[in-house]
């Protein structure tokens, strides 16, 4: 027992000398993991588009009409920047991208209104960001909901009703919307957890590739380990040791970025700690394994991963379903998803931080890291052989 | 500068493992997207609903909730809590919450409440069954109106101005169906291809330095540095921008996502962002002598390419820095030109500051052509030194 300690911290202190000798994986645990998160949260920290520049067409100038556009230039989401006469004036603004959006108060507004008839309000959005038109979108539908609403509370008092009989009538059924989780519907709050997880995933991942690389192209990998642990059972302590030391370099990176950064940027933070490292352990130990599997058997030099790899985050952070949900997907690449590390745990870790979820509602996800971790550790044994074979071959 | 462009070509030819390796990434990124937003929309998104009242009502709103493209009523829960727990567990991602009594305190005009629980973590999925489910909900409401109005006599036609007294007609300038696809792949797949041209290009240079072939390769320039970086970045330039072109066309071409500008300056828009990208590694491979740390800078550089490009978040919502830190990325300025020209049909009298800007890159190359010179005569010199001693 005592001589696989032995080995195993023989393992572990050659791969930390490794680490902190090799600047390009400085650069990739340690710089990475803590630049990163702090530049993106600063990024997003305006959750939402707030005072969008907009044009109001108002071609009816009735009372209503200017009622509507002040209640509109009230919103947070829009503010009415420019007042053109014509639509024309209104669509070159919006080509010099002085407004992203433009609303149209047509001349028929208020006859139609005095009718009783349904008046239109049209709205051009610009589609070159989803956020122009959620922020046109929000803010206009807060007003025309609201102005609904007093229209249609006018018109009944009008016609004899008391006010409450007048309140049933406009609202039949109260409808009330609770966002359970992300309550500001913030973009930041959305998509940084699942940034500051999937920047874990990659430099961990990379780093490792890196050190696998260099070692494969230097011929070092079998070099390193003593000729008694190159084969049988002994090779687990090789891994475990390799392993260890990535673990006790990422464990307070982890809580830095994952339990800390949060705190900092007020991001959601509903999970608790205890939750947060039992669902860390099997997450790292799938991505330890799953990089010496990759790097052992693929990565032949020391830059290929940051050639080959690095565009690919894009392509594993679609494969997580966290913007494409995964109900969506199509099976191929639903399938594919479940290889990666990444996808069930950016899956798990957004579920606890941002929706409070314990292990047994990420019970599906914390089982897939372990079968992960299991298969991977597997392969990694197996990688050695493998350039023992490679390197008499 | 064409025996380096020549020479660079033979040494891709001879190995030529990571370009291919590089245009299958970018085919597969192509294929992921293409195939995965091939409906426009999530759709059938799964949502659920607790229903307590058991009642006509709660089964209507089921049932028209099903006829809908957008939404998918996967399970009927009898508590709040089960409901909860799916929504945490990602099984559902709104549902709505019927109390006990709903129906009747409807036919006793006594207003009741109807909550529709959204969660909003997961951005997309979530607008959109909120945006379907809320609209049901007024529908539900209206349909009680209706039936009050036709009861006191009023005409159906008559009926929507009353119910809806205000309506808004959306238009949707330059993705008219709302289409993720189209919103994310003109932008985020010259962003792959500018940010892999930018890898490669560092790649280049820095396997001269790897396999100690600096010497040849000048010569080649005869000493000339610029000429050196020129034709060597050329043949990444030709290939990454047909990448492009070939991307582009399937995009605006059998994919039908709306283009109303000229494709000429699309065209020189997709060869400049590729060559912008080139020369911003050529010149931090002038800056950073050492072959590893080139490769991490620029993939620490170009990482962040993504968001500044301010497709998804725009960025003059970000704070301040951001907004002039953009501009340092060449697919920023692509994705302004892409939206003049492909959405709003602008023309050149429009664009050419970005253009210029694009162009601008090239002072990077000059930049990094004067780095490369005084590294390699510095390195000369400590050899000199080294051999004397």
């Amino acid at each position: 027992m005592l001589n696989h300690l032995s080995d195993i911290w023989l393992v572990l202190s050659t791969e930390v000398r490794r680490v902190f000798s090799d600047k390009m994986v400085l650069l990739i645990f340690f710089i990475a993991p803590l630049l990163y998160p702090l530049i993106f949260c600063y990024m997003y920290s305006n959750k939402n588009v707030e005072n969008m520049p907009v044009a109001v067409v108002d071609e009816s100038r009735c009372e209503e009409s200017k009622h509507f556009v002040h209640k509109l230039d009230a919103t947070h989401e829009i503010t009415v920047a420019y007042r053109p006469s014509t639509l024309a004036e209104a669509r070159q603004l919006l080509r010099d991208h002085n407004v992203r959006g433009i609303i149209y108060l047509p001349r028929d507004f208020a006859s139609r209104l005095a009718d009783r008839r349904t008046a239109r309000v049209v709205v051009f959005a610009d589609m070159s960001s989803f956020y122009y038109y959620k922020a046109i979108l929000t803010g206009g539908n807060a007003v025309l909901i609201d102005e609904m609403h007093s229209i249609e509370l006018q018109r009944f008092e009008a016609s004899g009703l008391t006010r409450t009989e007048a309140d049933i009538q406009v609202q039949p059924i109260e409808m009330q919307t609770v966002t359970a989780f992300n309550p500001t519907g913030g973009y930041g709050s959305f998509f940084l957890p699942a940034l500051l997880l999937l920047v874990i995933h990659q430099t961990l991942f990379l780093g490792i590739c890196i050190l696998c690389g260099d070692a494969n192209e230097n011929s070092l990998t079998l070099k390193m380990i003593p000729p008694r642990l190159r084969q049988g059972r002994s090779v687990f302590r090789v891994i475990f040791g390799r392993s260890l030391c990535y673990i006790l370099i990422y464990l307070p990176l982890c809580l830095l970025d994952l339990w800390l950064m949060p705190r900092i940027f007020h991001l959601p933070q509903l999970g608790n700690l205890r939750t947060l490292l039992g669902f860390l352990l099997p997450f790292l130990l799938a991505v330890i394994f799953f990089g010496l599997t990759v790097g052992n058997f693929f990565v032949r030099q020391k830059i290929s991963p940051m050639l080959c790899f690095v565009f690919f985050s894009l392509v594993l952070f679609f494969l997580t379903g966290m913007v494409w949900p995964q109900s969506n997907m199509p099976p191929v690449w639903f399938a594919l998803s479940h290889i990666f590390p990444s996808t069930p745990g950016v899956q798990g870790f957004v579920k606890i931080t941002s929706m409070g979820a314990t292990l047994a509602e990420v019970r599906s996800e914390y089982l897939l890291l372990w079968i992960q971790a299991g298969i991977y550790f597997v392969a990694a044994s197996m990688s050695l052989s493998f350039i023992k074979k490679f390197r008499r071959s | 500068m064409r025996r380096v462009f020549n020479r660079e070509l033979r040494r891709l030819v001879n190995k030529p493992r990571y370009l291919i390796l590089l245009t299958l990434g970018i085919v597969l990124t192509f294929v992921v997207f293409a195939t995965m937003t091939k409906e426009g929309q999530p759709l059938k998104l799964p949502v659920a609903v607790v229903d307590m009242d058991h009642s006509y009502l709660s089964r209507r709103l089921c049932h028209e909730l099903n006829a809908t493209q957008g939404v998918s009523v996967k399970a009927v829960y009898d508590s709040h809590t089960e409901a909860r727990k799916a929504m945490q567990r990602g099984d559902v991602f709104a549902y709505y919450e019927i109390e006990k009594g709903t129906y009747n305190r409807l036919l006793q005009f006594q207003s009741p409440k109807l909550v529709l629980y959204v969660n909003s973590a997961y951005m997309l999925a979530g607008t959109l069954s909120y945006k379907q489910m809320a609209t049901m909900g007024m529908l539900a409401a209206g349909a009680v109106q209706r039936e009050v109005y036709r009861k006191k006599g009023f005409r159906d036609e008559d009926i929507m101005g009353m119910i809806q007294p205000v309506e808004f007609d959306t238009r949707n300038i330059g993705n008219p169906w709302i289409n993720y696809g189209n919103y994310l792949m003109t932008t985020l797949i010259p962003a792959v291809i500018a940010f892999v041209a930018m890898m490669h290009t560092s790649y280049a240079i820095v396997r001269e330095r790897q396999e100690r072939s600096v010497k040849t390769w000048l010569k080649k320039a005869r000493g000339n540095t610029l000429i050196a970086l020129l034709g060597k970045i050329l043949p990444y330039t030709i290939h990454y921008s047909l990448l492009l072109l070939v991307a582009n066309l399937i995009m605006f071409g059998p994919m039908h996502y709306p283009m109303v500008g000229s494709w000429p300056l699309m065209m020189l828009n997709s060869i400049l962002v590729v060559f912008a990208a080139q020369c911003t590694s050529c010149f931090i491979a002038g800056c950073i002598p050492e072959a590893p740390l080139t490769m991490g800078v620029s993939a620490l550089y170009s990482a962040m390419s993504f968001s500044l490009s301010g497709f998804s978040f725009p960025v003059e919502s970000m704070p301040t820095f951001f907004s002039s830190f953009s501009w340092l990325y060449p697919i920023r300025h692509y994705f302004l030109n892409y939206s003049d020209i492909a959405i709003y049909g602008n023309g050149i009298e429009h664009c050419w500051p970005h253009y210029c800007a694009l162009i601008a890159f090239g002072l990077l190359l000059l930049a990094g052509a004067v780095m490369l010179r005084w590294q390699l005569r510095r390195e000369a010199r400590f050899e000199g030194k080294e051999a004397l001693c």
